[in-house]
């Protein structure tokens, strides 16, 4: 995990060819969107859960979802450290993330 | 009455001249008229098109070959073919990715009828944050035609995830204040000069529509001034937590829905007699943007007003992109293979809502075996 986390920090601060560089790490931006996109697949297109866990499935896999139907919010973690969350607005703006 | 006579002649010629809109049989604004094809008279048509559209490989999760969801085809304003898959239906909303652009294209063509805005505005007149970023020579025509000239890496999973000024905004530190990650890019090109597909040109271009149609009309007047007289009433739009609508992404429709804006763009702006777009908007729009024929950038597809057009440039040595489709062919078109194709000269609709996450459908062979199948 370590590794990961290290390897993802250092290429977020490494500039390559003149190109803007954001200080992200891959971690940060996993759980941003299995939050998001999760909670839009599951309370907006009103697929299953196991359909949204499919759409939102990033390569590596490090973020787990978890679905809150009664608020319509997702929750998404990667190695404790990361999480994101997006909940419903409202019924002609979708979700958010928080 | 000397005075008053050239005011007089100009208004009933400006009357005489103004385009008619469109007369149809009906409007799908409730339901679309259907008449299915006979599956029996043009059996060998619909299995070239489904054996293409359809084209499962391997498991569903390891996200290989052409993964339709739904494709639909219209003639005449009728649904004439129609089929989902991957547990999509036809009350299934889908995500727009960039078809969204084209919406908030013409979601500016509204506000251009509305008198809020002008495609020479510079972009500070609706977005102050602008002014104290430099970017005031940026004008709304140069957010439609991709050529406000900012450093927008536009870039998605595929790369370096620290190089996408994407991820950075949706997902990233920029996630929260859009407007503000967005304006936070210098502009490297002269506004208008050079043509770069981004979807923060077409962010800027939904704030700018809502600003300016909200202070006229108030909340949600998206839905009121052109949605919900579509029959789209459903139709999402998401933002972010300052209010910044998702016009270059984030839409959500169901197929049959999303096909009515293709309609409105088929019928020169147009709606049961209505003119909701001005007079000639449609007509811009498909007409490839200046910015785009002088980059001649890699994308071989010419854009107008963030619509992909089927156009021969001969004078920058470009064939038409889809060669077996009408030149007059155009098409919003998103992310992992989302298409609304318009073909006026047949009056046809394709809709293809997908998640071609490897490679994107071939358009091309999409449209000559859709054509065959309504011909």
């Amino acid at each position: 995990m370590r590794a990961l986390v290290l390897a993802a920090l250092v290429t977020a601060c490494t500039p390559a060819n003149g190109k803007r560089v954001y200080q992200n790490n891959d971690l940060e931006l996993a759980v941003g969107n299995s939050a998001r996109n999760g909670c839009s697949c599951r309370y907006v297109m009103k697929l299953s859960e196991e359909q949204c866990r499919a759409w939102v499935r990033a390569n590596p896999d490090v973020a787990s979802v978890r679905f809150d139907d009664e608020h319509q919010r997702v929750e998404s973690v990667a190695f404790i450290s990361w999480s994101a969350a997006a909940h419903v607005v409202d019924a002609r703006h979708g979700c958010v993330l928080e | 009455m000397l005075v008053r006579l050239p005011v007089l002649t100009a208004l009933v010629g400006s009357l005489c001249s103004a385009a008619p809109c469109p007369q149809r049989a009906s409007w799908p604004t409730t339901e679309w008229p259907v008449k299915l094809v006979d599956r029996r008279e043009k059996a060998a048509e619909v299995e070239a098109l489904e054996s293409f559209a359809f084209t499962l490989t391997g498991k569903d999760s390891e996200r290989l070959g052409v993964r339709t969801d739904a494709l639909l085809v219209f003639k005449k304003g009728v649904l004439v073919y129609e089929a989902y898959a991957r547990g999509y239906q036809a009350n299934t909303p889908h995500l727009s990715w960039s078809v969204a652009k084209s919406f908030t294209s013409a979601l500016i063509g509204v506000a251009v009828k509305e008198g809020v805005v002008s495609l020479s505005d510079s972009i500070c007149r609706h977005l102050p944050e602008a002014e104290e970023t430099g970017h005031c020579d940026v004008t709304v025509e140069h957010l439609l035609t991709f050529s406000s000239g900012l450093l927008w890496q536009e870039e998605y999973e595929n790369g370096v995830y620290q190089h996408s000024s994407v991820l950075s905004m949706f997902y990233g530190k920029g996630h929260r204040d859009q407007l503000a990650h967005i304006l936070s890019h210098p502009l490297i090109h002269p506004p208008g000069e050079h043509w770069s597909y981004s979807t923060a040109d077409a962010q800027l271009a939904a704030s700018i529509a809502k600003r300016a149609l909200e202070g006229k009309h108030g909340k949600d007047a998206f839905w009121r001034l052109l949605f919900d007289r579509l029959g789209l009433g459903q139709l999402v739009i998401e933002e972010d937590s300052k209010g910044m609508p998702q016009g270059g992404s984030a839409m959500y429709a169901t197929p049959r829905d999303f096909a009515k804006f293709g309609f409105l763009f088929l019928n020169d702006g147009c709606w049961n007699g209505e003119r909701l777009l001005p007079e000639g908007w449609v007509e811009k729009s498909v007409t490839p943007a200046a910015a785009y024929v002088a980059t001649r950038p890699v994308e071989p597809r010419p854009n107008g007003l963030s619509w992909w057009l089927n156009r021969s440039l001969p004078q920058v040595d470009r064939p038409k992109p889809w060669p077996d489709a009408p030149e007059d062919a155009y098409a919003a078109s998103g992310y992992w293979g989302q298409r609304i194709i318009v073909i006026p000269s047949e009056d046809v609709l394709i809709v293809r809502f997908g998640d071609d996450r490897k490679q994107p459908i071939d358009a091309n062979e999409l449209i000559k075996r859709a054509l065959a199948v309504v011909r």
